[in-house]
């Protein structure tokens, strides 16, 4: 039963590689050929995640762990504002 | 019921890559059954072991799961085994939990999930030798009381604390936690209501059936179980687990600011790779020295023990001389393989790749090819073993195929005993010896480029890497993994190099002449024979047959070659200034010099492209899984490596040079 703050929601969502930097994220989602990979190493969902810089290769924080990922890998996790 | 009959049925779970299995093996030994789920092609692994107090249980290693709300097959008879739900499966007495320590807060879901189930739960605190590794430090008597059941320490690798697993799964088994959290009075209703209806439905798991109903209802109520079980996690994170302190992660953030920057990044980068090849040339020198000296005292050892024959030549001049040929190296291998650890071990190696990942991808491979390239140039083989750690299939494909172009160690003998022969003065030699390693590097990289899209469909390569915190080197593990390669290569030198020294020392030796002058000797060996039906092949690269015969014993190993021209040459001298001197001083027939700066070049070109080490075929063969690839690499590079001398030698000619 999808409530009017469940929309807004995922109306909020966005991917890794949109988020801003410096602020907190939880992660909704992790879809795409590489998701295993990306949970494998820490992105799975509903983990907070910090993104550190931009770039091709962008830096991200997950548990306090330094995590490094392409572009490419950062469009297949969907995030929202934590 | 007696002891050896089976007491209880457990369950293993955990996250995959939590290190499951490697506990399974490590708990139920060699008694294990493999069999396949009912209705589904997934192994189904089950075995048995013992506790300290005799009792006798089942083991079922359930597939790995990231959480009960499955999102594949494996995932689906996981959360079917726990729920009732899988046909041909009763339900455990106890869920032991695998949870990997280094990633506790990923993990911890799982295991929340478990317990909500209503089961009672054990669980393994795996890879704690990692975590404390990586400075995190853990409270398993906090944990469990946040949790309500046993969190016990282990290394399933090393099978540390595996005894006082088996003590926690003491039977009788504990009660269940139970749910550990409350939801508002009306969700709690629902979950009674729904918990009633599994049971008077048949559910041979009725909490379990009943919750997972409830949460499945609506994404409202889901988002609230979750929210409140990640609540839960955090608090309990904050109790039982410290990270690594926050100086040593601010430590790491500012280290970073500069060793990621792309300006100062790859200063630092470049600084420390050029003082990690300078210190590898510098320091081996003094014990290659050594190495020398007892091969020379050996030999000459032998020499006086054993009256002259060919016993004592196949000692001297095939195994001593073979080996110590390769031997020599050890200290370089050493030192590279020491360094690399080094900057591993301190957390660096991790921000090289992520650096080298721009050029890499210009090359159509990624950051992770880095490292693998990196040991190439001491040695192919563990070089082409590291590109285990590239997740994408042609990417490595692609990386084993051209990764012998990086120079190994054991082409740098020739290099040095020809390079001086080209250049004089210390700074146009070096200068050649870096041009040489570039040349090398720089065809690996578009020959990738070329490569890469010819080996089939594949996606863009990607990128994903964890940079740990920078650490103080983890001393007895640096020690440990130069010690198991130094042991590889000396076995390497005592099984193949020693096969091959002695097939050459046949080749060499054999069919005899009467004369006494050993070039002459040479020249009437099989060897020899081979030399002169090669001598128009190699002719169009300015070479000799004496080279020609020097240059197919070195595809046995590149390190040949120069015992072989030591031998052609009759020098007995393998001391670089001395054969040099005889080389330079050396003729062809029409009395022309033979060594011309034009010759060293198509030389090194073609040492520089060839393959010649059968050990890295055979490697390629094993990581390829096909002698197509492998055979592919030796008689691709070796064509490229002769037409590529050819050219140099050819068009050098044309333009005047000699």
């Amino acid at each position: 039963m999808p409530s009017l703050a469940t929309d807004l929601k995922l109306d909020s969502a966005l991917t890794l590689s949109q988020a801003a930097i410096g602020c907190e994220f939880q992660i909704r989602r992790v879809e795409g050929p590489a998701c295993r990979q990306l949970r494998d190493i820490g992105f799975c969902e509903q983990m907070r995640v910090k993104k550190l810089t931009n770039g091709r290769n962008m830096l991200c924080s997950v548990c306090g762990i330094r995590l490094a990922l392409s572009k490419d890998l950062a469009d297949q996790i969907q995030v929202v504002p934590a | 019921m007696s002891k050896s009959s089976l007491e209880a049925r457990i369950a293993l779970v955990g996250n995959p890559n939590a290190g499951k299995t490697t506990l399974f093996n490590a708990l139920t030994g060699q008694n294990q059954k493999v069999g396949n789920y009912v209705g589904a092609t997934i192994s189904r692994k089950s075995g048995t072991f013992f506790t300290p107090h005799g009792h006798k249980f089942e083991l079922i290693d359930l597939p790995g799961s990231y959480s009960l709300e499955p999102n594949s097959p494996d995932e689906q008879i996981t959360r079917g085994v726990l729920i009732g739900d899988q046909d041909g499966e009763e339900t455990p007495d106890l869920v032991l939990c695998v949870l990997d320590a280094t990633n506790l807060e990923r993990h911890l879901y799982l295991l929340l999930q478990v317990i909500d189930l209503g089961y009672p739960v054990v669980v393994a605190l795996n890879k704690i030798d990692s975590a404390e590794g990586q400075g995190l430090r853990l409270d398993p008597t906090a944990l469990s009381e946040d949790f309500g059941v046993p969190f016990v320490p282990i290394s399933a690798i090393t099978s540390r604390g595996l005894t006082d697993l088996k003590q926690a799964l003491r039977h009788p088994f504990p009660a269940p936690p139970g749910r550990l959290w409350k939801g508002p009075a009306e969700l709690e209703e629902a979950i009674e209501k729904s918990i009633s209806l599994s049971a008077s439905n048949g559910a041979s798991n009725p909490a379990a059936h009943g919750l997972m109903n409830v949460a499945q209802s609506g994404s409202k109520i889901a988002d609230f179980i979750q929210k409140t079980r990640f609540e839960h996690i955090h608090r309990a994170v904050e109790a039982g687990l410290q990270r690594p302190d926050e100086a040593a992660l601010a430590l790491t953030d500012r280290i970073d600011a500069h060793a990621l920057h792309p300006v100062r990044g790859w200063f630092i980068f470049t600084t420390l790779m050029l003082a990690v090849f300078w210190s590898i040339f510098k320091f081996a020198e003094v014990p290659m020295g050594w190495i020398e000296q007892g091969q020379a005292s050996l030999q000459g050892l032998i020499t006086k023990l054993i009256g002259e024959g060919d016993f004592q030549s196949l000692l001297v001049d095939g195994v001593i001389a073979g080996v110590g040929g390769v031997l020599i190296f050890l200290p370089q291998i050493v030192l590279l393989f020491f360094f690399i650890s080094l900057l591993e071990s301190s957390g660096y190696m991790a921000r090289a790749a992520f650096l080298m990942d721009g050029i890499m991808n210009k090359a159509g491979l990624s950051g992770k090819s880095f490292l693998p390239l990196l040991s190439g140039y001491a040695c192919a083989i563990p070089g082409v073993m590291a590109t285990r750690t590239i997740p994408n299939a042609k990417e490595r494909l692609a990386t084993i195929l051209i990764l012998p172009w990086t120079s190994c160690s054991a082409r740098l003998p020739v290099y040095t005993l020809i390079v001086p022969l080209i250049f004089a003065g210390a700074l146009a030699q070096s200068l050649a010896l870096f041009g040489i390693y570039a040349l090398g590097t720089l065809t690996a990289l578009i020959a990738a480029r070329v490569l890469k899209p010819r080996l089939g469909k594949t996606e863009a390569p990607q990128f994903l890497l964890e940079l740990p915190p920078y650490q103080k080197p983890q001393w007895d593990h640096v020690l440990r993994q130069v010690g198991e390669r130094a042991f590889a290569f000396v076995k390497k030198a005592g099984t193949v190099i020693l096969g091959l020294s002695i097939i050459l020392w046949f080749l060499n030796t054999y069919p005899k002449s009467d004369s006494e002058d050993p070039a002459v000797q040479q020249e009437q060996s099989f060897n020899g024979q081979i030399g002169q039906l090669l001598e128009p092949v190699v002719s169009p690269l300015g070479w000799d047959n004496r080279m020609g015969t020097a240059m197919i014993a070195s595809f046995a190993a590149r390190e040949v070659f120069r015992s072989s021209l030591a031998i052609s040459y009759a020098t007995d001298e393998e001391d670089g200034e001395a054969m040099r001197d005889k080389l330079s001083a050396s003729k062809r027939g029409d009395g022309s010099t033979l060594y011309t700066p034009l010759v060293g070049i198509s030389i090194i070109i073609f040492f520089i492209y060839a393959l010649q080490c059968l050990p890295t075929t055979v490697v390629v063969k094993r990581e390829t899984g096909s002698w197509k690839w492998a055979l592919g690499q030796l008689v691709g590079m070796t064509l490229f490596a002769y037409l590529a001398a050819l050219l140099v030698y050819q068009v050098g000619r044309s333009l005047g040079y000699s």
